[in-house]
């Protein structure tokens, strides 16, 4: 255990590296994705601040539900960047290079890439979260329950990419399936929490875990909710088990090709 | 008494040293399924309820390797020899049949097989493109779980092996073909595999690049005692790398024996050199299973067709044609032999 994770950190670093080689386009791919990030943010603070107060969500908690999604999302994604790459790898048939590894297949894949533009998710998620405790003048308590929703919801997002990227194995040139799918789960995620009630609540926390990134976890911190936190807590370890099953049976089906391919 | 009693073969297997069987393969299979159009059949009944076709791209094959063993593993494009490679290196399931490589069962044991083994895709990279070789070398040497010291006293002995150094600091990307082949090989026998399985390494490369890699790999072979499993359609690879060649075609295996023997035991065509006194003036037409391969004033080269006419029958012909000084007979080349072999199944 200690040697995968040695190994994937270090395969980190090296995609780090890989990356930085090319140096314009390391920094302008980071600055870029926090100009986007934030744009979108001041589109949501004008509608709020055009339409109210939403069912009790104020300008504050959609920082915070922008903060939980970015941080969480640029986490995955940097780190776990070959994730993303899943379908590609599938249809050129350089998925085989992870196959003979003497790693964990996942954790190999997940770490094949670096997700540059995903450094800025994490920055502006780290930014939005530190002046949404601001704002809510948290106390260490709700700080804490932050961090732990951080992970958790890092959690969910990983089981979330892991399930949907898994259908790359069912059939060839899955990318825009794959996509669609993904943004199936992504756009509600960043969505006005207060927006969702009833049976769309429902489907979007137990079906699609889009709440779980951001929404549930700023309703938590609100109200310092333990029920939330340990529901939160439930779901996103049984929907990192599901992930994982459904990962290894897509391997199963995996039937490699002959295409050109580079790269670690 | 009872020892005598024992048939002479019995006695010898129990005396003889048993040769370590590296790969065991016992009626391996792999079936591919995949929707084909049906001609005449409307575009949407295609697209919805599309006819699928099974395809066994292995079919029911068997064979052993032995430690340190050089073995060709080669057949025409379809054969199915991706197919086996992928299946030894637990890339793919089979459908049926068993496999044990050093061992260990692919398809369960892929983690500690991948320990053991060394894999080389004459079409894929395992090197980082924007980074130095030593960097790839170095993170296979971490994947491995080897300690510092290790990798850096086996980097710099694999750089040294296979003349790595005048390129090392440049970025993979930048490489030549043929120095990023040696890259790759350098990199798979980072950890030092038992069996090192390349599927048509010396693809795209300059002949010199080629006699370099095929170099290497008999040292390798010799010094490490690593057994090396090749497919390839080059068959300079075949004849100067491996002592024995299985031949496959249409998933099935064709042939398995030793390199040197293919040419002596599937002799199709003999070639007939004639050397004229001064120069021949005039190519009459030839008797029945003969055909000219070059038509020249100092030299004229014959094909013999071994299943019509007899080598002596030729020469007596040809003789009684042409007024020669020299007279050479030899046997076709090894290419030749492979072509034959594949067009006859």
């Amino acid at each position: 255990m200690i040697n995968e994770l040695y190994f994937a950190l270090y395969a980190i670093k090296k995609n780090v590296q890989s990356n930085a080689e090319l140096r314009t386009s390391f920094i302008a791919n980071i600055i870029g994705m926090m100009i986007n990030n934030t744009s979108f943010l001041i589109i949501w603070i004008f509608f709020i601040r055009s339409v109210g107060i939403i069912n009790g969500w104020t300008a504050a908690d959609i920082l915070g539900l922008q903060g939980f999604s970015a941080l969480c999302f640029g986490i995955v994604f940097s780190a776990g960047g070959g994730i993303r790459h899943t379908a590609e790898y599938v249809s050129s048939g350089s998925f085989d290079r992870f196959l003979l590894s003497p790693k964990n297949l996942l954790l190999r894949l997940a770490t094949s890439s670096f997700g540059v533009s995903a450094v800025g998710d994490m920055l502006f998620g780290v930014a939005c979260l530190a002046i949404y405790a601001t704002l809510l003048h948290t106390t260490p308590y709700q700080v804490a329950f932050i961090c732990v929703l951080v992970i958790l919801s890092t959690m969910v997002f990983l089981a979330a990419v892991v399930t949907v990227y898994s259908a790359s194995f069912l059939f060839v040139d899955s990318n825009t399936v794959v996509d669609g799918l993904f943004e199936l789960f992504l756009t509600p995620a960043l969505f006005h929490g207060g927006a969702f009630r009833g049976g769309m609540r429902f489907i979007f926390t137990f079906v699609i875990p889009s709440l779980l990134i951001g929404t549930l976890p700023v309703e938590a911190v609100r109200n310092a909710s333990l029920e939330k936190l340990l529901l939160i807590t439930l779901l996103s370890f049984a929907w990192l088990l599901i992930s994982f099953k459904l990962f290894y049976a897509g391997v199963r089906k995996y039937e490699s090709s002959n295409f050109m391919t580079f790269g670690s | 008494m009872l020892h005598a009693e024992l048939p002479i073969c019995a006695t010898l297997k129990i005396h003889m040293p048993k040769e370590e069987k590296t790969i065991v393969v016992s009626e391996l299979s792999k079936k591919f399924t995949f929707p084909v159009k049906t001609e005449g059949t409307g575009w949407l009944k295609n697209l919805l309820r599309p006819e699928i076709r099974h395809v066994r791209a292995v079919d029911a094959i068997s064979f052993s390797v032995t430690k340190g063993e050089r073995v060709a593993f080669i057949g025409p494009n379809g054969a199915g020899k991706s197919t086996t490679i992928k299946m030894l290196t637990s890339i793919l399931f089979p459908t049926s049949g068993t496999i044990r490589v050093l061992g260990l069962d692919p398809t369960t044991d892929r983690k500690k097989l991948a320990y053991k083994i060394g894999t080389v895709f004459g079409q894929r990279s395992q090197l980082f493109p924007n980074l130095p070789i030593t960097d790839s070398l170095e993170f296979f040497g971490v994947m491995y779980d080897m300690t510092d010291i290790q990798i850096r006293k086996r980097v710099i002995e694999l750089a040294e092996l296979f003349e790595l150094n005048s390129f090392a600091d440049q970025p993979v990307r930048k490489l030549s073909l043929g120095q990023r082949m040696r890259a790759e090989v350098a990199a798979s026998l980072m950890h030092r595999p038992e069996v090192i399985f390349l599927d048509e390494p010396t693809i795209g490369l300059d002949v010199i690049a080629k006699k370099s890699l095929r170099d290497l790999l008999v040292k390798i072979n010799n010094e490490e005692q690593t057994t090396i499993f090749l497919t390839s359609h080059d068959v300079g690879d075949i004849e100067s790398l491996c002592n024995r060649t299985i031949i496959i075609n249409k998933g099935i295996l064709v042939k398995d024996l030793p390199t040197q023997e293919l040419t002596r035991t599937f002799v199709y065509e003999k070639y007939i050199d004639l050397v004229p006194p001064v120069a021949f003036e005039t190519f009459p037409e030839l008797p029945d299973g003969i055909r000219y391969a070059t038509k020249g004033k100092n030299k004229i080269t014959t094909i013999v067709d071994l299943d019509r006419i007899s080598v002596r029958d030729a020469l007596k012909a040809l003789l009684d044609i042409f007024e020669v000084e020299d007279v050479d007979v030899y046997n076709t080349d090894l290419e030749t032999v492979i072509r034959h072999i594949y067009e006859a199944d």
